[in-house]
């Protein structure tokens, strides 16, 4: 059977695509149900593919596995050492100072919905009638004396809950890095003979399509960072809002957020508009200037950097893609969003090829023909 | 050295690699066990990789008009389904163990990875297959065997 057609055949049966789905959407659950082990463990993942080509280009250049992991342990260990003694202290400074501003970020923005309610209520009969301006006001006090203080407390916690599961992930990536062909071949003993070489054809796609994806989501990330970067620090010259890296940093949240597709790149949008409206409220020319960069920014992504980068590695039905990110989310909240359509994915590539196995019979018949033999073997002295 | 290690570097494709080369390749060499009788890959399948044979004896068929013509015996030492080292074509043959066997298969995609981490090693594995499947047609162009005999 040719490749390609068994594919085509494996995606025919609808019971395959309804596990696919129920299987990617059962495993956010599972995730969301042990987030704490889940979480490093798919960082771990990311860094060993991003990790991986490195080790690759140091045994292309003569050096042992084992050699090459050691001179990326020694060079990671340092670029710590010099980012804990340099850029660290001063990233700090900044938070202690960014936390110090609170209070007058928080109304600014305040200030600045309100003129802008204010605008439309003037021009709108219906929006006066609503009391827009009022009501936000009425919620945002009634937000700050009552649950305010227990959300900030809830994301205290949150961060202390973390932190030791995210210490996690440069042990786990370091054993993946050593270990992992060790594994793939003990996870491979237990496959029977007759479906070996088509798990092994699996294991390979998916690592590929994984591969694919993060280093794809990586270039993304970078390519969005920079253009967004350079766009915001380019229109906060004028009235000074933005340092370089102050843009930079910006750009790089509003990219991480668009790892949710659709959704995040709004997402980031608001939080760059939000920003522009506490550090310069009154420029509301500039403010659009920002909803335009990050439309025309989109527009890049979609023709050009989407394809450059992430390319065919998911190529999915926009519906579906919708479908699975909301679904998602409803089911496993954010962490469901961002590992929607990965898992989509990593389903997608095992329901073909467990249909390519499962409904190829003389596989099958291989694989009874063993049991047979075992049995015959098993039972040869009994006489029977 | 490591008695698997011993007889792959017995092995015509992998005679030129030296120890370091075979202690790469160990890592992506999967053993597998056949009973007499079982079947380790059917003519017309896609073929995705070669194996060794560790220990035991296996024979190759090919479909004839009425009947299937066996290829030949394949013993401990020796290798088979090269061909698919070269791309995921269709098997040339089908591969019976005769008596238990072990084997030691090496996968394509995984070779290829070896291949491009170790260009030198890449090189040596490539230059072994092309060494035998030309000995292979050799012997067929010269009447010492009926068919090309590879899998």
């Amino acid at each position: 059977m040719k490749p390609g057609l068994s594919d085509e055949r494996s995606l025919e049966h609808p019971i395959i695509w309804i596990a696919v789905i129920a299987g990617a959407l059962g495993s956010i659950l599972l995730l969301k149900a042990v987030a704490w082990l889940a979480f490093p463990l798919i960082l771990a993942v990311v860094l060993y593919y991003l990790v991986q080509p490195l080790l690759q280009r140091l045994q292309l250049a003569g050096v042992t596995p084992g050699q090459a992991l050691g001179i990326f342990l020694g060079a990671a260990t340092i670029l710590t050492l010099i980012f804990s003694l340099t850029i660290l202290p001063s990233m700090l400074n900044s938070l202690a100072d960014f936390q110090n501003q609170i209070p007058t970020y928080w109304d600014r923005l305040q200030g600045v919905l309100r003129d802008n309610l204010l605008a439309l209520e003037s021009r709108f009969s219906f929006a006066k009638k609503a009391g827009l301006a009022n009501s936000l006001q009425e919620q945002l006090n009634l937000f700050l004396a009552g649950s305010g203080k227990e959300y900030i407390a809830d994301v205290a916690l949150f961060l202390l809950h973390w932190l030791p599961s995210l210490l996690l992930v440069p042990f786990l990536t370091f054993f993946f890095l050593r270990d992992g062909t060790a594994f793939h071949r003990l996870v491979l003993r237990a496959v029977p003979n007759a479906f070996f070489e088509k798990t092994l054809l699996l294991f390979d796609r998916m690592d590929n399509q994984m591969r694919a994806y993060f280093r794809g989501m990586f270039g993304l990330t970078m390519l969005d960072t920079v253009s967004l970067g350079l766009g915001l620090w380019f229109l906060g010259q004028g009235p000074g809002i933005f340092g370089f890296w102050d843009a930079m940093f910006l750009g790089l949240i509003c990219a991480i957020f668009a790892w949710v597709p659709y959704i995040g790149s709004g997402l980031g949008g608001i939080l760059a508009v939000a920003t522009v409206a506490v550090k310069a409220p009154s420029s509301s020319g500039l403010m659009v200037a920002v909803v335009l960069l990050f439309l025309g920014v989109r527009l890049l992504d979609e023709f050009i950097y989407t394809p450059m980068t992430v390319g065919r590695a998911l190529r999915m039905h926009p519906l579906i893609t919708v479908m699975m990110i909301f679904s998602g989310g409803m089911l496993g909240g954010v962490y469901g969003l961002l590992l929607a359509m990965p898992l989509l994915g990593i389903f997608t590539v095992l329901g073909q090829m467990f249909a390519e196995i499962w409904f190829d019979p003389r596989l099958r018949a291989r694989y009874q023909a063993r049991g047979l033999l075992e049995k015959r073997l098993a039972s040869k002295d009994l006489g029977i | 050295m490591d008695p698997l290690l011993q007889v792959v570097s017995g092995v015509p494709i992998f005679r030129d690699c030296n120890r370091a080369e075979l202690e790469a390749l160990k890592l992506h060499l999967h053993e597998r066990n056949f009973l007499a009788g079982e079947i380790v890959f059917d003519e017309g399948e896609d073929g995705e990789g070669m194996y060794v044979v560790i220990r035991g004896k296996l024979r190759a068929n090919r479909k004839g008009i009425l009947t299937k013509k066996s290829l030949g015996v394949i013993q401990a030492g020796e290798s088979f389904g090269e061909m698919a080292l070269l791309g995921a074509g269709p098997r040339m043959a089908t591969v019976v163990a005769e008596e238990d066997t072990t084997v030691l298969a090496m996968f394509r995609p995984e070779l290829v990875a070896l291949a491009q981490a170790r260009p030198r090693l890449g090189y040596k594995i490539a230059m072994g297959v092309a060494l035998v499947l030309e000995s292979r047609l050799r012997r067929f162009a010269d009447g010492q065997s009926t068919e090309p005999s590879a899998t």
